[in-house]
């Protein structure tokens, strides 16, 4: 892993149980079949609940098979779902509860927005980004953000300016910063790439 | 270190045996900045050559601006701060002060907060408890005493949270069981507790078996700087050698020689003097509550308001 530029942008530590903890909430949003064996296999003592963010169509998969004995599987056909059984989850939990997100950023910096709302510490919270790489860009001039973006410069879904996406990363916002990319010189605009898969 | 501002004892009341309480006012003209609940100042005594410096929460309304209130126990065992306090302090009588600093605030994103009081600990909970009432927060009080009679700040407490302070007597048996207190609790409570050592490792053990993280347990507690044995320190870097004598801590003597060292808490909670031990021929004799278990064995740190040395000479980088 290597450490970012800008001091802002998350670093996600490899995801590991947190064994001090007395209750545990998994948030998955993504499909990544090794890293679920490998919590799977060793899971932590207490209770254990796995909110799963999966097309039902998508049938069975690594999240929800081979969990452990004392998991209860909760599945989402959205990521809206997803939040709602998570917010459900953290009304009711306890201290001693660790919150484990992983999935794409835009998932899982809205689930850690959620748990910030409960006033819980980042010592609580562990994040892991998986599935796709897309940004969610927040635009500092109209304050919208634009979700799912894969490239370095976008159309924002609120003031249509293109904005480059930049690395500086809000954690209460959830998002990376987008800045007009003409703003200088209008109609400047070079052709978008697509750097975040 | 810290800039010091001169205050004037308007009033002194008698509230337990043993226990007394100072209001103080600002020597000259002006008023006093606001604080944040859980601050405490640091007291300038004259007891002898140089003045003997101890620290005490403040225990009123945050944002009083012409009155500061703190209480203090009489330590029988004390160096003579408390007993000064008690015997030779009067009404009128002027003071210098370091102003407040906050090693124990509160986290205003809790959702709920457990605050517990042991004895003379009730001080800081008591300008906590007042924040926590004027923000509307969600609290409880727990506060446990010796006997009947040293509940000092009761009244005080109930008028702040109506029916959420519970009280724990200690003739009466009654005492505070960590495990059940602390379990069961909603995600985003808070706990600070200040009280006597035991009470206070009781409560964090509770805490930690219980799942709780650091970042939602909180604790104070000051030390008294024990004497102990004298023994010899050499400051590498402003050349100067001295002993130091059992009655007076490291920081006191290494002041006493005229060097400017760092401090602020004088009582081994905030970090702040620490110092770099370049040779030491003896054991360090760690009596702070900073300095991790690695920095203690590394031997390479001192915190000087409280620890010295057993034996030998200690080489400091001063």
């Amino acid at each position: 892993m290597s450490t970012p530029a800008t001091k802002s942008q998350p670093v996600y530590p490899e995801l590991e149980w947190d064994r001090t903890g007395t209750h545990h909430i998994l948030f998955v949003a993504a499909e990544d079949a090794a890293l679920a064996r490998r919590l799977y296999a060793s899971p932590p003592a207490g209770t254990l609940t796995v909110i799963h963010v999966a097309d039902p169509a998508a049938g069975e998969t690594a999240w929800n098979k081979d969990l452990p004995p004392q998991a209860l599987h909760l599945a989402a056909p959205s990521l809206g779902d997803g939040l709602k059984l998570l917010n459900d989850a953290l009304y009711v939990a306890q201290m001693g509860t660790r919150i484990y997100l992983a999935g794409p950023e835009d998932a899982i910096w809205q689930a850690s927005q959620m748990a910030d709302g409960y006033g819980v510490g980042r010592d609580e919270v562990r994040h892991a980004q998986i599935g796709s790489k897309a940004r969610p860009v927040f635009c500092v001039h109209c304050r919208t953000i634009t979700r799912g973006v894969h490239t370095n410069l976008v159309a924002c879904s609120g003031c249509d300016r293109t904005l480059f996406v930049r690395d500086h990363f809000s954690r209460r916002l959830g998002a990376y910063m987008g800045f007009q990319i003409d703003a200088e010189v209008p109609g400047d605009v070079p052709a978008a790439e697509v750097i975040y898969p | 270190m810290s800039a010091s501002m001169q205050v004037e004892i308007t009033r002194i009341r008698d509230l337990a045996p043993g226990i007394r309480e100072f209001s103080l006012s600002p020597a000259g003209e002006g008023s006093f900045p606001v604080y944040s609940g859980g601050s405490h100042i640091v007291l300038s005594l004259p007891l002898g050559a140089r003045p003997h410096r101890n620290a005490y929460s403040l225990l009123g309304d945050p944002n009083e601006r012409h009155t500061w209130r703190i209480a203090v126990r009489k330590q029988e065992d004390s160096r003579g701060g408390s007993r000064w306090l008690h015997e030779q302090a009067r009404e009128g009588m002027k003071l210098d002060i370091a102003p407040p600093m906050n090693l124990f605030p509160l986290v205003r994103t809790g959702r709920r907060h457990i605050l517990v009081a042991g004895g003379i600990g009730v001080t800081p909970i008591l300008s906590q408890a007042r924040e926590l009432a004027r923000i509307g927060a969600d609290f409880e009080v727990h506060y446990a005493y010796r006997g009947p009679e040293f509940g000092v700040f009761s009244d005080e407490l109930e008028a702040l949270a109506p029916g959420r302070v519970h009280h724990y007597v200690q003739s009466r048996r009654e005492q505070i069981e960590f495990r059940s207190l602390l379990s069961g609790r909603p995600l985003g409570t808070h706990f600070y507790i200040c009280g006597p050592a035991g009470m206070v490792a009781a409560s964090m053990e509770a805490g930690h078996t219980l799942g709780w993280p650091e970042s939602h347990l909180h604790s104070e507690q000051f030390l008294a700087p024990a004497g102990g044995e004298a023994f010899d320190v050499k400051l590498a870097k402003s050349d100067k050698q001295f002993t130091v004598p059992s009655e007076l801590s490291l920081l006191e003597a290494i002041e006493q020689q005229g060097v400017d060292a760092p401090y602020l808490c004088r009582g081994g909670a905030c970090g702040q003097c620490e110092l770099e031990v370049l040779e030491a021929s003896g054991e360090l004799l760690h009596h702070d509550l900073y300095l991790s278990a690695a920095e203690r064995a590394s031997g390479r740190k001192i915190m000087t308001c409280v620890s010295r040395l057993k034996g030998g000479c200690l080489t400091l980088n001063l």
